[in-house]
């Protein structure tokens, strides 16, 4: 609701926060049953690529007739349907965050490995094969600079302590925006003020926000939507930004005197998870691993450059992709990785650190 | 015939198919979110300790009345003028002057926020120009500010403010400037005295209005404002989205629904007193205090009646009023505040033309790939389909609906009257994400979350309350003498409707089926919560759109929703010229 919100925010998309109720409403009970599953992709590039590389195969491997969705699935959504007892989405991609929340809650089905083939679920990253869900796709927060502001021949910016050093690095910036708590600048920040990033968690909120008063007067805009930040860059409305990797990305191909810095990386992923109680869940089982396979994630990755979590996928991949991805090994090494775990951990007041986040955040944009 | 009769006796009845949606929809669910809001069946005030107990809570709500309030002043302090020489203009130009303040009144809000991105982006209109001039060396820093929020904001509101200004300033009887005048007041003087306080209704209607709207504000707060320019109604919709603590977000929306309750009982009430000492005729009185009725009263009102003595006043008004000085400043204030009433709005069409892939102005090159774009794409044609489907039938209910209401309301006591209208209007007069929050839980208790039928009746709440409005203005004029003549003549109660009243009613009927379909067909606050993955109208696809997106598509569908305005002022014409050519040419009629 929102004006500004990125397809990365699952939780707070009030269209689909009511969507459970929606998707039982209309579905005919037929529908339901059967050769069906309703899944959603996202929206935008990715919903595009995922139903090329992964929908269109499947449902002509099985026949099963899938009805994709160009949407997120939200927390609210699966926890109203799990509750009401009508489930009528099958299978849905939900940030780290959310899918540990949701986990928390025993909203979700356990994913029956026991399908799945040995060589796909070796290739897959550890953190990639929860009970809960599997891993699908990697994406990242990166420092984005303008080549033309800092042009190879002068020191660019390479972590965030030299981001938030306006004095030796000075131009526009910009960063993400802290509203909603699961996802905004709280690592960069630690980061900034020399946390090592083995340290980062649990993460110290008030010296999240002590560091990043040093850097709010120079912060031109906190985006909230990955359009934005696109548009910005591509207006060389900025010097230096923190950016979706897959963004900068797209503009690089166009052209854009940018590059893509990744040093301190933040590493985030999503789960495809499906809610409990469901119609569809074999089938939604099937489709479960349809997504871990390496050949269809290189697929995607072709299509729109995202991380695999199958690390057989690379093998695919030709070298001038891989070099874009996330989770190219060599970029994963200098990168860090997001806790969803600590953001769901409830402290003495029985808030959640998101819920403590936002508090904190709303009180600080209106000093 | 005897229930006809029975309905003749009982009016109030035909009222009971608006009340009875309003109450299942959005009556019951807004109790109901109270006594959540007020932990029911326990009875504390534990929620609203909370909300007061966070700082940043009491700062934003005190900063989002403060905005409405700055808002709206600068909406009256640009609106008046404007108004006032609208009205004191030549009948053609007044006539053109209205249309060109109602088009952007009619036009998506999406659209003209975003306009504005355009506009004032580092890289927007302004300081392309001004680069490309050698006038500054790097972007001025126009847009994420304060001052960026009211251009906005303004620049939606004013002509919710400027309308009810014009109607309540083309009721004053020009003699009485005149007779000031004529006893030797000075121009300021018999403006001070006898104009101003004869305009203070339209002055508080229209600032209500517009106070009332902006206390719901969060879209162009969102898009043009800084990170400290936040609004109530953004921190409900993050709690809506991160916790869906229903209690929580029910006690902060009725903390804003208090505020915009305080605000329209102290000025309603003064209104009345106002109508009763300018001694308006008693079955106006009511009609003139509900605001949208009275400017389309009004504005339509105006087609049909011959200017009254025209030259003289006109003339007597002019005369002294001194130079052609003041009649270039005023020319000037007019043309400055069209430009800014339209200028977004050109930028944007002309941005729907690029040949780019992003958004430029001025642009790379034409084309209309942005139209085929759309027009291609079945996810927007789809989307737009939907929107007409929902739009048509939710004209359909609300137009029947609300007739009858009216109709009804029109033949009650005058205070069930007064009482109902209220009751009736309260899905238009607070603030709209507090609608939003109610429709969406009387929904869930229906099962029509995110169904049409569920879009159609949650669009129809604020839609019946429009036709309502305007046709309830319609018939405050009607000559009821006409049905009992009718009657004399051994017509039935059906087929004097059918055949006295509705002829003479349907330009109301007319407009507010054309207002019922713009509100339906725009609105996007309600239907982003109440739709869910499967109904995807217009505005949610803008939305998503400009999430995902940065192509011109966007431009060329904003492009397209200015001409749907456009469209309906034409058909509001034709409804009003055949109505006056029945009116002049009765005879040829009544021999066919």
């Amino acid at each position: 609701m929102s004006f500004w919100i990125n397809r990365r925010r699952f939780m707070q998309t009030t269209s689909s926060a009511v969507a459970a109720g929606a998707l039982s409403s209309v579905l005919p009970a037929s529908a339901q049953s059967s050769g069906q599953l309703t899944v959603t992709v996202g929206g935008g590039d990715v919903g595009k690529a995922t139903i090329e590389a992964f929908v269109k195969p499947f449902e002509a491997e099985t026949g099963i007739k899938v009805n994709a969705i160009t949407e997120d699935a939200s927390m609210s959504a699966i926890e109203l349907m799990v509750k009401s007892g009508n489930v009528t989405l099958d299978v849905g991609a939900v940030a780290q965050t959310t899918a540990i929340t949701a986990d928390g809650k025993g909203l979700l089905e356990k994913i029956d490995y026991s399908i799945h083939k040995k060589e796909e679920l070796d290739g897959m990253f550890e953190f990639a094969k929860q009970p809960f869900g599997v891993a699908w796709p990697m994406y990242s927060y990166n420092m984005v600079y303008n080549t033309e502001s800092f042009p190879a021949s002068n020191p660019r910016p390479t972590t965030w302590a030299d981001f938030w050093d306006v004095e030796k690095f000075p131009g526009i910036r910009t960063l993400v925006s802290g509203a909603y708590g699961s996802e905004g600048p709280w690592e960069e920040a630690l980061l900034a003020d020399g946390v090592p990033a083995e340290q980062l968690y649990p993460m110290d909120i008030d010296r999240i926000f002590t560091s990043l008063d040093k850097i709010k007067p120079h912060i031109r805009k906190w985006w909230g939507a990955g359009s934005e930040i696109q548009q910005m860059l591509h207006d060389k409305a900025v010097d230096v930004a923190q950016s979706y990797d897959g963004r900068a990305l797209l503009l690089i191909d166009q052209g854009a005197p940018i590059e893509i810095n990744r040093n301190q990386a933040k590493l985030q992923w999503d789960y495809y998870i499906i809610p409990k109680g469901g119609a569809n869940v074999q089938n939604a089982q099937k489709f479960i691993e349809f997504i871990t396979r390496a050949d269809r994630q290189a697929a995607f990755c072709q299509i729109f450059p995202q991380g695999p979590t199958n690390r057989n996928a690379f093998k695919l991949i030709p070298e001038k992709i891989a070099r874009k991805l996330t989770s190219n090994p060599d970029y994963m090494k200098s990168s860090v990785t997001i806790n969803g775990q600590w953001y769901n951990d409830i402290g003495p007041d029985g808030l959640t650190n998101t819920e403590r986040l936002v508090q904190r955040w709303n009180e600080w944009v209106l000093q | 015939m005897k229930t006809f009769q029975k309905f003749g006796q009982m009016p109030i009845v035909l009222t009971v198919p608006a009340l009875a949606i309003l109450l299942v929809v959005f009556g019951i669910p807004i109790l109901l979110l109270f006594l959540t809001s007020i932990n029911a069946p326990d009875f504390s005030a534990k929620n609203y300790y909370m909300f007061f107990g966070q700082p940043a809570n009491v700062r934003v709500l005190f900063q989002t009345i403060e905005v409405s309030v700055v808002a709206t002043l600068i909406c009256l302090i640009v609106g008046y003028p404007t108004a006032y020489l609208i009205v004191t203009a030549s009948k053609s130009v007044r006539t053109t002057l209205i249309v060109l303040v109602l088009v952007p009144y009619l036009t998506s809000g999406l659209a003209r926020t975003y306009a504005w991105i355009v506009i004032l982006g580092d890289r927007g209109v302004i300081n392309n120009l001004l680069l490309q001039l050698g006038l500054i060396h790097s972007p001025l820093q126009l847009i994420y500010n304060t001052t960026a929020v009211y251009l906005g904001m303004v620049h939606i509101m004013l002509p919710v403010m400027i309308l009810p200004l014009v109607s309540a300033m083309m009721g004053i009887d020009r003699s009485l400037m005149a007779a000031a005048r004529s006893m030797g007041a000075r121009p300021l003087t018999a403006f001070w005295r006898v104009f101003f306080p004869l305009s203070l209704p339209g002055v508080r209607s229209g600032s209500l209005l517009v106070f009332v709207f902006c206390l719901g504000f969060y879209v162009t707060p969102a898009a043009l404002g800084g990170l400290g320019d936040a609004m109530l109604s953004n921190f409900i919709a993050g709690q809506v989205s991160s916790s869906f603590n229903i209690s929580r977000i029910a006690t902060s929306a009725f903390i804003l629904l208090a505020v915009a309750v305080a605000v329209l009982s102290m000025l309603g009430l003064n209104l009345m007193g106002a109508q009763a000492r300018a001694a308006a005729p008693a079955r106006r009185s009511w009609v003139v205090r509900l605001p949208i009725l009275g400017r389309l009263k009004r504005y339509f009102g105006e087609f049909p009646n011959p200017y009254r003595a025209k030259l003289w006043t006109t003339q007597l008004y002019q005369v002294g009023d001194d130079s052609r000085l003041s009649n270039v400043f005023g020319t000037v204030f007019v043309l400055l505040v069209m430009v800014y009433l339209h200028f977004p709005g050109l930028i944007v069409i002309v941005m729907s033309f690029s040949a780019g892939t992003f958004l430029e102005f001025p642009p790379t090159g034409l084309s209309l790939q942005w139209y085929r774009s759309f027009f291609a794409d079945p996810s927007w044609n789809g989307a737009a389909w939907t929107s007409v489907q929902i739009g048509v039938a939710v004209t359909i209910l609300s137009t029947i609906v609300g007739t009858l209401a009216a109709y009804g309301l029109n033949r009650t006591q005058p205070r069930v009257r007064g009482f109902l209208t209220m009751a009736i209007l309260t899905p238009v007069t607070i603030p709209v994400i507090v609608v939003g929050i109610a429709t969406y839980l009387g929904l869930v208790n229906l099962g029509l979350i995110g169904s049409k039928t569920g879009i159609v009746l949650a669009h129809s709440i604020g839609a019946i309350g429009i036709v309502v409005v305007i046709v309830s203005a319609t018939l405050a004029n009607f000559d009821r003498r006409l049905e009992k003549a009718a009657k004399s003549m051994r017509a039935g109660p059906l087929r004097t409707f059918m055949r006295v009243t509705l002829p003479l009613i349907r330009p109301g009927i007319v407009g507010g089926a054309v207002f019922a379909f713009l509100q339906s067909f725009d609105e996007f606050v309600v239907t982003s919560l109440v739709s869910g993955y499967s109904i995807r109208t217009l505005p949610l696809k803008m939305y998503e759109n400009l999430r995902n997106q940065i192509d011109p598509t966007i431009a060329a569908v904003s492009s397209l929703l200015m001409l749907v305005p456009v469209l309906w002022l034409i058909v509001l014409y034709l409804t009003w010229w055949r109505s006056r050519q029945r009116d002049h040419h009765p005879l040829p009629e009544l021999a066919a």
